[in-house]
């Protein structure tokens, strides 16, 4: 198992520069920026429509976190490592059947389980690197600004987007137990992400539709960065991802591998 | 015991036929060539032995294992070229060779390495930057480096130049004086006629023929052309048994004979030969009139 999980690694080790970096970067501007700003902001803020605010999820922005969560956390990092977690599993599943990997992994003694569980393994390694990367990026750029971000606040706003990232994985892999096509595989699930985020919008937006919240993993996903990791939600969306994961394995196991 | 054996082995794209009713025993130590044009099944018979595709119906059976449930311990004693070797083009052959290594249990990358001499194999370039054939040679070595009990190659020399090709062939005899038996799907005729014990023939999904090489040869008229020194008596030839398309013309008369020649050659001695040629069909024309038999 670790021998697969760390051939995928090496595959998708140019992501960390690719998604990593440019994450980090942005996140260290953003906190970099703030002190001064900050002034401005909060003044702008108290102008918005209260509807605004709300959809958006738009607090206060008299702290660095609150600034951070309002510019990174909220949406962007979330989608961008969503879609970095289903570029993982299915470069490591469809891409691989496309190269033609699969087909010579699948000569070795391994079940296609246990190729399936060693991609979804190094997807949740991989975001937690790339998640880090951008953590002591963001610190760095507080660092040299003055802009004191906490380190417990910081590391718990971008610890929790590892089970949301996780999430989109695992959905990966289910879609790639219907098609083998990345393109199809990486379009559907961002597709449902986005489709995710609009649902949780709208119910935020409109309390009659509230219910329609808990079918989106943004409800769960809340502002840890200021208030601290939901353990309930980071445990409930991990184990979702994994149970998903596990059906997709079932999918996979079944499927025909077409050359 | 056969090591490869199939029974009435079928596998059907939706409503599109893939293979159908495909039975075939592979014993050990032999070297099995499967022929057929692109599209008529040879692929998917691997696949499916594979355990890559599932069977609409039939089964497969490796070492005595079914291809499906056993799948995971069949491969611990198989080696497998695919048709369209490619493994990521970021990877070094190198690191696909320690990582097959790894998931085989394999600590030694000797053989590889020497393969890859043998060969001239680059395993320290990125496959990306190998031309087909130089990816071709990493896929051979990843087949049989372990020392594999049975070798299922698709299209093996396909991208390897002739002198390759040669060692290839070598090799794959080497393999068989060691006991591994070779399952070899190819259209490359010449060398499966040079290297197969027997071949399998599969037309449309179906195996039309399985006969051993020199069988099929054997059974396959021979092309027999003579100059004679004087008037001949066409007719008598005409008459015996096995001869036929006698075709007269420029002094020359040819015909094909199927089964025994002597009485061919004893009623071409009554007359002043004064040239004969006897040709013995190759494995192409084999083919071919299997072929032209299913397209009549």
């Amino acid at each position: 198992m670790s021998a697969l999980i760390a051939a995928q690694l090496r595959e998708r080790r140019r992501s960390l520069l690719s998604w990593g970096l440019p994450i980090g970067a942005w996140s260290a501007f953003v906190v970099a920026i703030y002190p001064s700003v900050e002034a401005a902001l909060t003044k702008a803020v108290r102008s918005y429509p209260s509807a605004l605010k709300q959809a958006f999820g738009i607090g206060e922005l008299s702290t660095v976190e609150q600034y951070l969560h309002a510019e990174m956390l909220s949406l962007i990092v979330p989608l961008a490592v969503g879609y970095l977690a289903v570029r993982s599993t299915a470069s490591g599943l469809s891409g691989a059947a496309e190269s033609g990997r699969l087909d010579v992994l699948l000569s070795a003694p391994v079940s296609r389980r246990r190729i399936v569980t060693a991609c979804f393994c190094a997807c949740a390694i991989e975001l937690a690197a790339i998640l880090a990367v951008s953590l002591i990026l963001a610190l760095l750029g507080s660092l040299l600004s003055g802009a004191d971000l906490s380190f417990s606040a910081a590391l718990a706003g971008f610890a929790n987007v590892w089970p949301l990232g996780l999430l989109a994985g695992g959905l990966g892999i289910v879609v790639t137990g219907i098609s083998l096509r990345t393109s199809i595989v990486t379009g559907s699930v961002a597709g449902v992400l986005v489709g995710m985020y609009v649902l949780d919008l709208v119910g935020r937006l409109d309390p009659s539709l509230d219910g329609l919240r808990y079918a989106s993993v943004f409800r769960y996903y809340g502002r840890a960065v200021e208030n601290g990791i939901d353990p309930l939600a980071f445990l409930g969306v991990t184990v979702a991802a994994v149970a998903l994961a596990a059906a997709g394995a079932t999918l996979f196991q079944r499927r025909d591998l077409l050359s | 015991m056969p090591v490869i054996e199939t029974e009435l082995l079928t596998k059907f794209y939706g409503g599109n036929r893939g293979i159908e009713g495909i039975t075939i025993a592979v014993e050990e130590g032999e070297i099995f060539g499967f022929l057929g044009p692109n599209g008529a099944g040879k692929t998917t018979t691997i696949r499916t032995l594979l355990d890559l595709l599932h069977p609409t119906s039939g089964s497969a059976r490796i070492f005595g294992l079914d291809s499906h449930r056993d799948s995971v311990a069949i491969r611990s004693r198989l080696g497998n070229l695919p048709g369209d070797f490619g493994f990521g083009k970021l990877v070094r052959g190198r690191e696909a060779v320690s990582l097959l290594a790894r998931l085989r249990g394999i600590s030694g990358l000797g053989r590889a390495l020497a393969l890859a001499e043998r060969f001239q194999a680059d395993l320290e370039r990125p496959m990306g930057e190998l031309s087909r054939g130089n990816r071709q040679k990493i896929g051979l070595i990843l087949a049989v480096f372990h020392e594999p009990e049975v070798l299922v190659l698709d299209e093996p020399t396909s991208g390897l130049d002739p002198l390759m090709q040669e060692e290839f062939l070598a090799l794959v005899h080497e393999e068989r004086e060691r006991g591994c038996a070779v399952f070899l799907s190819s259209h490359e005729l010449d060398e499966v006629q040079r290297v197969c014990d027997r071949v399998g023939i599969i037309r449309e999904g179906r195996l039309v023929a399985v006969e051993r090489v020199s069988d099929l040869l054997e059974k396959t008229p021979r092309r027999v052309s003579v100059e004679f020194g004087e008037p001949a008596d066409l007719e008598r030839l005409r008459g015996l048994s096995g001869v036929s398309g006698l075709e007269a013309g420029d002094g020359r008369v040819s015909f094909k004979v199927a089964g025994d020649i002597d009485p061919v050659i004893k009623a071409i001695a009554r007359h002043r030969v004064v040239d004969v040629e006897i040709a013995r069909p190759t494995l192409e024309e084999v083919f071919l009139t299997y072929y032209r038999r299913g397209a009549g």
